[in-house]
């Protein structure tokens, strides 16, 4: 009797089981997406096998068309109707946009091309490939492509046949890294097109972006804008070109609608070369390529080991146009990181103290000030005729020429700011600021008694041996000064007390 | 093997086996020492043919941190046979822009090896730098915190 129990539930519980799974199994069968149409969206349920003239068919009778009135645009491209919609790279929720062939226009490209190459019906993510996002960005991927260079030409030779030996001839659908700020990591990321003019991703290009500057920069690529709206239209009669304007999707998390993007990563790239880590000699899948002329690659671990080396020694660039970034690790001319989200791929600790750092380094380079006080280092962006400086943050008041409490006169010569150390006029200013604890006094002590400003940029130095000529060590600054003199170093600095 | 290595371990593991299998001339490796610290090795160095040197062997302590080969590594003269050279201390540092300033990750133990091997060689009078009395005494412990004034590239 027991035992009949015991097969009956269990046989029951499978059962459950079985419904449940195929329940599940018919949920993951169904592709949710919104079609956006000129009359506005239209939410519907679809099988991923079914092609683009079924959506036509779904999707006419609801805005009082014929199927062949309609144009499918997805990512850039008018879709064939034999494209299977499993085969365009479609998440869920993903945004399809639906179009009225406008009556000039019926002969369309597809009905006009006796033989449509499918190639040219795909979304973009589908028809691009790996090998064109390889080489080098910039100037230089221009000069492949007029190919009158034969060092780079032969380079490129040698990368098709690389390709070519592995993957027999057929090149891999293109692989592009994005931070998502979603999901807050590294992830895949799918490229997608908009109107320069108007953003509707009613738009389809007239050729494929070939490499990084034609995603990356603006009016690279033309295209037709299919959205209705007056301003393109405007635009179009006084035939000025529409641009496409190219943008990134995150492929792991499910869209959250048409402002859901991520940062392009254009330094990380697949490792199709197979080229070697520069630091750690190993080959990955997936490498971080530097933009110098020999191509120097770095694996990912190994380049954010380099960027906490570079950040622990404050040694990262504040650069004109870019921001607080990095150059090759070998020093190779140029190098510098342009995109400065590639220093997303540290982990939150060392990405805030980049942050932090990098906010230092901006202020200082637009004339102002950090706030001396220990644990504030407030940013302080004061009139520079002002000698007295009040910080926001802690309320400690000082003068900006010597960095010290706030005095009436002239600022104390070093060697007597030295030699009255702790005591004395540092006492009462201390006095003015009782909201920071003992330690903080007790750290500006030993700041105060161990260490010299730099004369240049007074960050406080600490010299633990050695000559007396001093280089500062904070990237931008690299002033060379005199531990005695406290001033540039000069040669009779070397002649008198080089050593002491 | 690999993946509980940390960058700068992998690294130094694959530089101590090319250097065990393939070291230049008149270099060697205590592979013992460094396969137990990985990130302090002794290399044995002898005076080349022909020069100063000759007959002489030296020994070589490398130190690397963590942020190696971002990191340059730290190196000295140890043991009881310091060269006598201008570019190195009796205390043992080592005069070598490649050490500091000019480092670069793209250098290796082996590329070190060879620019003092070729510093030794090149040399033309034993002699100590001429403030090495002063230096010996006020230098920081660690080399690299000096702060190196490369001004003669001829010896």
């Amino acid at each position: 009797m027991l035992r009949f129990f015991i097969s009956f539930f269990s046989s029951l519980f499978q059962m459950m089981i079985h419904i449940l799974t195929t329940k599940k199994h018919i949920i993951q069968n169904v592709l949710s997406i919104y079609i956006k149409t000129t009359g506005g969206n239209i939410s519907i349920d679809i099988d991923p096998k079914c092609d683009v003239s079924h959506i036509k068919k779904m999707v006419a009778p609801q805005i009082g068309l014929q199927p062949e009135e309609l144009k499918v645009i997805f990512a850039g491209k008018e879709l064939g109707d034999d494209i299977i919609i499993e085969e365009c790279d479609l998440g869920q929720q993903s945004i399809l946009h639906v179009v009225k062939i406008k009556p000039g226009n019926v002969q369309s490209k597809i009905s006009a091309s006796s033989t449509p190459n499918s190639k040219t019906l795909m979304p973009l993510c589908e028809s691009l490939d790996d090998l064109m996002f390889s080489a080098s960005s910039g100037s230089r991927t221009a000069s492949i492509s007029i190919g009158n260079e034969t060092s780079t030409s032969d380079s490129l030779l040698d990368e098709i046949e690389v390709v070519a030996n592995n993957e027999k001839s057929k090149p891999k659908k293109v692989h592009f890294y994005v931070y998502c700020p979603t999901c807050k990591k590294l992830t895949q990321g799918k490229l997608r097109v908009r109107c320069h003019f108007c953003k509707s991703g009613a738009f389809t290009v007239h050729s494929d972006p070939q490499n990084w500057s034609h995603v990356l920069e603006s009016k690279q690529i033309t295209g037709t804008c299919e959205n209705d709206s007056e301003f393109c239209e405007n635009i179009l009669q006084n035939k000025e070109p529409t641009f496409a304007e190219f943008y990134f999707k995150c492929s792991e998390h499910i869209s959250l609608g048409e402002n859901d993007q991520a940062v392009p990563l254009d330094l990380i790239r697949p490792n199709l070369r197979q080229l070697q880590c520069l630091a750690c000699f190993e080959i990955t899948e997936t490498i971080f390529s530097f933009p110098c002329e020999d191509d120097h690659v770095t694996c990912l671990d190994c380049f954010e080991a380099y960027c906490k080396a570079k950040l622990s020694d404050r040694q990262f660039w504040q650069h004109p146009e870019y921001g607080y970034t990095l150059a090759c690790p070998s020093g190779c001319a140029n190098s510098f990181i342009k995109e400065i989200h590639h220093f997303r791929l540290l982990d939150d600790e060392h990405y805030e103290r980049y942050h932090r750092f990098a906010t230092e380094e901006f202020v200082l380079q637009s004339g102002g000030l950090l706030c001396p006080q220990p644990g504030c280092g407030m940013g302080i962006l004061a009139d520079p005729e002002c000698i007295r400086i009040t910080c926001q943050n802690c309320k400690y008041v000082f003068c900006r020429n010597c960095l010290q409490g706030y005095h009436i006169g002239s600022c104390d010569p070093p060697e007597i700011q030295e030699t009255s150390g702790t005591s004395g006029d540092c006492g009462t200013e201390l006095n003015c600021d009782n909201r920071n604890g003992a330690g903080d006094d007790a750290s500006r002590t030993t700041i105060k008694v161990i260490t010299k400003p730099c004369p240049s940029c007074k960050t406080p130095t600490e010299r633990d041996g050695g000559c007396m000529h001093m280089v500062c060590t904070r990237a931008g600054c690299q002033f060379h000064w005199c531990w005695v003199c406290q001033t540039e170093w000069t040669r009779e600095c070397m002649g008198d007390h080089w050593f002491g | 093997m690999t993946s509980a290595m940390s960058p700068s371990e992998r690294r130094l593991q694959k530089e101590l086996m090319s250097l065990i299998k393939d070291p230049p001339p008149g270099v060697s490796v205590d592979a013992e020492q460094a396969e137990q610290n990985l990130l302090q090795w002794t290399i044995h160095m002898e005076g080349a043919t022909g020069t100063l040197y000759e007959g002489e062997s030296f020994q070589l302590q490398f130190k690397f941190s963590n942020k190696y080969p971002f990191d340059s590594p730290e190196v000295t003269f140890v043991g009881s046979n310091i060269p006598v050279h201008p570019h190195v201390y009796s205390n043992g540092h080592i005069c070598l822009s490649i050490l500091t300033d000019d480092w670069s990750p793209a250098l290796s133990v082996q590329a070190v090896c060879l620019s003092i091997v070729s510093m030794l060689s090149s040399c033309r009078e034993k002699q100590q730098p001429p403030d090495n009395a002063f230096y010996v005494k006020t230098c920081n412990k660690n080399p690299k915190k000096t702060k190196w004034w490369y001004h003669d590239d001829s010896v």
